[in-house]
């Protein structure tokens, strides 16, 4: 028989609940991590890409990488994970422990029901994606519609190649993100549509993913309609006005066989919402006090359920805060704070024409004249700026993140990337080799597969996980 | 004669309007009127048709006008072909694996006979039987008695058994239409007295302060409604499944991806005319497929919106469809609290809403809200492509009802075409000219609510075509459904995951789906390994993400049970396949 009391409980396994659960154990208290799937890590399992870990360890990590820092200490500091478990139903009891009032969680998994009891939950289940109708786009439903996380899935995870000719709706990250993994992986992306006059993601991103590879990026331009019966066979694309409402007569028809949508995430708060926690309408995530408590005393929200963060950073740090506040509160020390107000920063549009530095989130616009050895650079607000735009003007390097095949039936693909930057112009020739690789060993993270690829000094590292069991 | 049409009095209306494009005859054999001509205008067509429609006497019109305003899109095809079928000789060969079709099978899986059902699609219910918003009507909106008012009203009475016998949710919640004028209880109770004598025997008037306690989410100002507590929900592909899953196993086949291609007709001459004035002097002796020729004795067309393409290519065509489509929105369960119920408003005064009626805002077995439906005339009897300004008239005029609709509850809609023929009732008979042909077309609804009643007789008929048949003694009306673990107490669910630890195993996390489900789902009579077939059966993908997180999970399921590559899994059969294969 399994313990069932806890001081806390995190439900959610990706990076927002690994932090908060070992924050939380650190407090001294006992905690229970309840993840539905069947490992750890959450949706960084799939975001092979880098650029994760800036703020919180200085260094340019893939989403697998910094997923396991995170795991390798949940894991080494013993703290208790229920993995493939659900949460079917959470009940608040007042009557117990001498008046104090205590939770009842619900899970199902293959080992049947089972309840566990806490002082504490700290809620940190994620956000889930808009759908293409959610944004209202008519004509038929063919096969070859993606929400961008989901192509994601068929790609990083199931190793699966969801387009040869498509188009991308949203500018948003993982829209970005997807446009150079789908070129990287041999598909043509006909274009990057965006509803709003400015993008929607980094612009770092726009810099290393679009640009890099010619895609074009079309601004106040929306998806209106699909075409084909069994995959899709085009888009209809029209122009928008101010009110995002497409203009009658700039419509146009696009043949593409995939149209991937990247319009927005939603924070998932179903379960909040069952017990009662009040929902913010601006970011859709539960109304918190600066402790991260929801207004059902006892309940915590952080990460991307709180709100939509554009970094993982800020998902970690707001999961680490959120777990020492339910850890607090469940030593019974942590009265009501005040109301902490969400601030979305506006999107800032990139001008035309300048180089955006990709060394780190913020993104500078940096202007760069002169050639040769007279170069001169503005904009920047660190060293690290005026470097890469030298290093930029003169011969571009970029760290390639992509996957490797695997002789393991549940793991087709596994993630691998540069361990530096690779001379941009050699990015497709350096995937041939990669590509033509297969892993056939269990590695570590960290493990090199490729040495000195194309001579250019750097490695292949695997970063993905390879487990032991079947997935 | 009022049994017969005055053809003359139609030419000369049809010259003045159409200057000679378009003419009339009439075809004494099959008792038609064959319109004909050319025009570039649907809605012409249609208003050609609409003057020769002469109700008495069981008269139909034949629309063979040319269309010439655009290209009229051929039927959609299976992609594959081989002789499965071929050399087959079944005692009935149904045409269409909709809720009609289906319901036939399984009523004609009583009697001992060979029955072979075909549907050219890759799962049953894939049209007009999904592509509703699963209403069991009470028949408000018929004026007198006619076919389709007695199949409703003895198809609504059969709906409590048959869904218990099958397996399938269904809900009798009632109905409310709310109306705003003060002078209008008279009338109401003038209407309710009216139904209820021609056997809408439910109907009843109410007051405000009922109407508002069952509508709480009315919007204010309205005063009376008028209440039928029989009517129902069901999900209308659920039955249809459930339906064709017991004809499977009492006994029937039921072939998916196969269209009927042609047929042989042998015009035998007999030329004696039965009771009702048709001589039948053509046989079918073969149908083709794209899976071989069959050699049916008896063939039942079920085929909706291709049913009178059927009737033509079985020498008996008597009577056109002219689709009419609709759309309707699903609304996140979240909003499902909105009713518990269907209700609706109704404008005493308004004028010139045609075609729109029934629909409304409608609770769902699933608990989810759907909305609509409208009704645009179209010459595309396949085209499910929604449109913006459907989804703008939908929320405009069900707003009037409850201004607590939210367009932001939206998880997705959908388009139906509905096979309407111009008399605008079913044609459940015999065929006319051709002896071996059964028609049950031109079902629009209430097509749902009437298909257990309409299976009933049309199994009956088809017994008696064939000189009688013996019963089926290990008939057995009973389905087991997949159990639905999410709706189970702690004590059974536990149980079946003990069984069946996949039970346990979550995929869909907005539906609450186990890999179980799924399993159980591609185990079933009639498996359809394709992402929507699992989805109608168990759900998966229903929800608020609408697949986005479980659709790769899924698709790995289905490629895992079927022992092929994730690249051959498809969304819906032919060449709607998800993916290109591996990577590398």
């Amino acid at each position: 028989m399994m313990n069932n009391k806890y001081d806390v409980v995190v439900i959610g396994g990706g990076p927002a609940g690994l932090a908060a659960a070992i924050s939380a154990h650190k407090a001294g208290s006992a905690v229970c991590l309840i993840e539905r799937e069947p490992k750890l890590g959450g949706i960084l399992k799939q975001c092979i890409h880098d650029g994760f870990g800036l703020v919180q360890f200085g260094e340019k990590l893939s989403g697998p990488e910094y997923a396991e820092r995170f795991i390798k200490e949940f894991e080494e500091l013993g703290i208790t994970a229920r993995t493939s478990s659900f949460v079917t139903e959470i009940t608040r009891h007042s009557e117990q422990r001498d008046g104090d009032q205590c939770f009842v969680i619900k899970l199902v998994s293959s080992s049947g029901m089972d309840t566990i009891i806490t002082e504490s939950i700290v809620l940190a289940t994620g956000c889930r994606e808009r759908t293409a109708r959610q944004v209202s786009i008519h004509g038929t439903r063919p096969a070859g519609i993606f929400t961008a996380g989901s192509a994601q899935n068929y790609i990083n995870l199931l190793g699966q190649q969801v387009a040869r000719k498509c188009v991308i709706l949203g500018s948003g990250d993982i829209g970005l993100i997807m446009a150079r993994r789908l070129t990287l992986e041999g598909a043509e992306v006909l274009g990057v549509y965006e509803v709003l006059p400015v993008p929607s993601g980094l612009a770092r991103n726009i810099r290393q993913c679009l640009e890099d590879f010619d895609i074009p990026l079309h601004l106040s331009t929306t998806v209106t309609k699909v075409f084909g019966n069994e995959r899709v066979e085009g888009v209809e694309i029209a122009k928008v006005d101010e009110d995002l409402k497409p203009i009658p007569g700039t419509e146009e028809r696009i043949d593409c066989d995939t149209l991937i949508v990247s319009v927005g995430l939603i924070p998932e708060n179903e379960l909040a919402e069952s017990i009662g926690v009040s929902i913010d309408p601006k970011t859709k995530g539960p109304s918190c006090d600066v402790n991260y408590q929801t207004d059902v005393p006892g309940v915590f929200s952080c990460g991307n359920s709180f709100h939509v963060y554009d970094l993982v950073d800020y998902v970690t740090q707001s999961g680490e805060a959120a777990g020492r506040s339910a850890a607090e509160y469940a030593k019974g020390r942590l009265g009501r704070a005040a109301h902490f107000d969400v601030v979305i920063p506006p999107k800032k549009a990139v001008t035309p024409g300048r180089i955006v530095c990709i060394g780190c989130p913020k993104g500078c616009e940096l202007e760069v004249t002169g050639s040769g050895d007279d170069i001169t650079v503005k904009g920047n607000s660190c060293p690290k700026g005026e470097a890469f735009a030298v290093q930029e003007t003169l011969r571009p390097m970029r760290v390639l993140c992509t996957s490797v095949r695997t002789v393991f039936p549940d793991q087709p693909v596994i993630a691998v990337r540069t361990s530096t930057e690779i001379p941009k112009a050699q990015l497709f020739e350096a995937m041939e080799i990669i590509n033509s690789f297969t892993l056939d060993h269990r590695a570590e993270v960290g493990k090199v597969i490729i040495k000195d690829i194309l001579g250019s000094g750097a490695d292949v590292i695997v970063t993905g996980r390879v487990y032991e069991q079947a997935m | 004669m009022k049994n017969r049409p005055d053809i003359r009095k139609m030419n000369i209306e049809l010259s003045r309007r159409y200057y000679g494009w378009v003419h009339a005859k009439l075809n004494e054999n099959n008792r038609s009127i064959v319109v004909s001509g050319k025009l570039d205008n649907w809605q012409d067509i249609l208003d050609a048709c609409g003057l020769c429609v002469h109700k008495e006497g069981g008269w139909h019109v034949v629309n063979h006008i040319e269309f010439t305003g655009a290209e009229i899109p051929p039927m959609h095809m299976p992609a594959e072909t081989d002789d499965s079928l071929d050399g087959l000789k079944p005692d009935v060969l149904i045409i269409g694996g909709g809720i009609c079709g289906s319901a036939i099978a399984r009523e004609l899986s009583r009697w001992q006979l060979d029955i072979l059902l075909v549907e050219k699609e890759a799962d049953l219910a894939v049209q007009a039987s999904s592509r509703n918003d699963g209403q069991v009507h009470v028949g408000v909106d018929q004026k007198k008695p006619n076919i389709k008012l007695s199949y409703l009203l003895r198809g609504n009475s059969m709906y409590d058994k048959v869904c218990e016998e099958l397996g399938v949710p269904f809900e009798r919640c009632g109905q409310y239409v709310a109306f705003k004028e003060w002078w209008s209880w008279p009338l109401l109770q003038m209407m309710a007295f009216a139904r209820r004598s021609i056997g809408v025997w439910d109907t009843r008037v109410i007051g405000r302060k009922k109407l508002y306690k069952a509508l709480p989410n009315l919007n204010e100002g309205y005063r009376y409604g008028l209440t039928n507590r029989s009517a129902g929900v069901v999900c209308p592909y659920g039955l249809t499944i459930a339906y064709a899953e017991n004809a499977v196993k009492n006994g029937a086949r039921v072939s998916l991806n196969t269209a009927v291609i042609g047929m042989d007709v042998l015009k035998n001459g007999n030329g004696k005319p039965d009771e009702r004035g048709f001589a039948q002097s053509k046989t079918i002796t073969a149908v083709h497929t794209n899976r071989g020729t069959v050699y049916p004795r008896l063939v039942i067309n079920a085929a909706g919106v291709w049913s009178d393409r059927i009737a033509a290519m079985g020498g008996d065509e008597f009577f056109s469809i002219h689709p009419r489509r609709g759309t309707e929105a699903v609304l996140d369960r979240k909003a499902g609290d909105l009713t518990d119920t269907i209700f609706s408003y109704r404008d005493i005064i308004a004028k010139g809403e045609k075609n729109t009626k029934g629909g409304g805002i409608i609770h769902t077995v699933d608990n989810n809200i759907l909305i609509g439906p409208d009704a645009v005339e179209t010459y595309e009897r396949e085209n499910y492509a929604t449109n913006r300004a459907s989804m703008d008239w939908l929320f405009n005029k069900q707003k009037k009802s409850s201004s607590k609709l939210s367009e932001r509850n939206v998880i997705t809609y959908f388009t139906g075409v509905r096979a309407s023929d111009f008399e605008e009732d079913f044609i459940v008979e015999k065929g006319r000219e051709t002896d071996n042909l059964l028609h049950c077309a031109a079902i629009q609804s209430p097509g749902l609510t009437s298909a257990p009643a309409l299976a009933v007789d049309v199994s009956h008929m088809a017994v008696e075509m064939l000189g009688g048949a013996g019963e089926n003694q290990s008939f057995d009306p009973r389905r087991k459904a997949i159990p639905k673990l999410s709706e189970m107490s702690e004590a059974e669910r536990s149980e079946l995951i003990r069984e069946n630890p996949d039970y346990g195993v979550i995929v869909c996390r907005c539906e609450e789906i186990s890999r179980g489900e799924i399993i159980d789902a591609l185990s079933s009579p009639i498996c359809v390994p394709t992402l929507d077939g699992v989805k109608r059966r168990v759900r998966p993908g229903m929800g608020r993400c609408q697949g986005g997180f479980c659709g790769p999970v899924v698709t790995k399921i289905i490629s895992e049970f079927m022992g092929e590559e994730m690249s051959e899994v498809t969304k819906s059969g032919n060449h709607s396949n998800l993916t290109y294969g591996r990577i590398k």
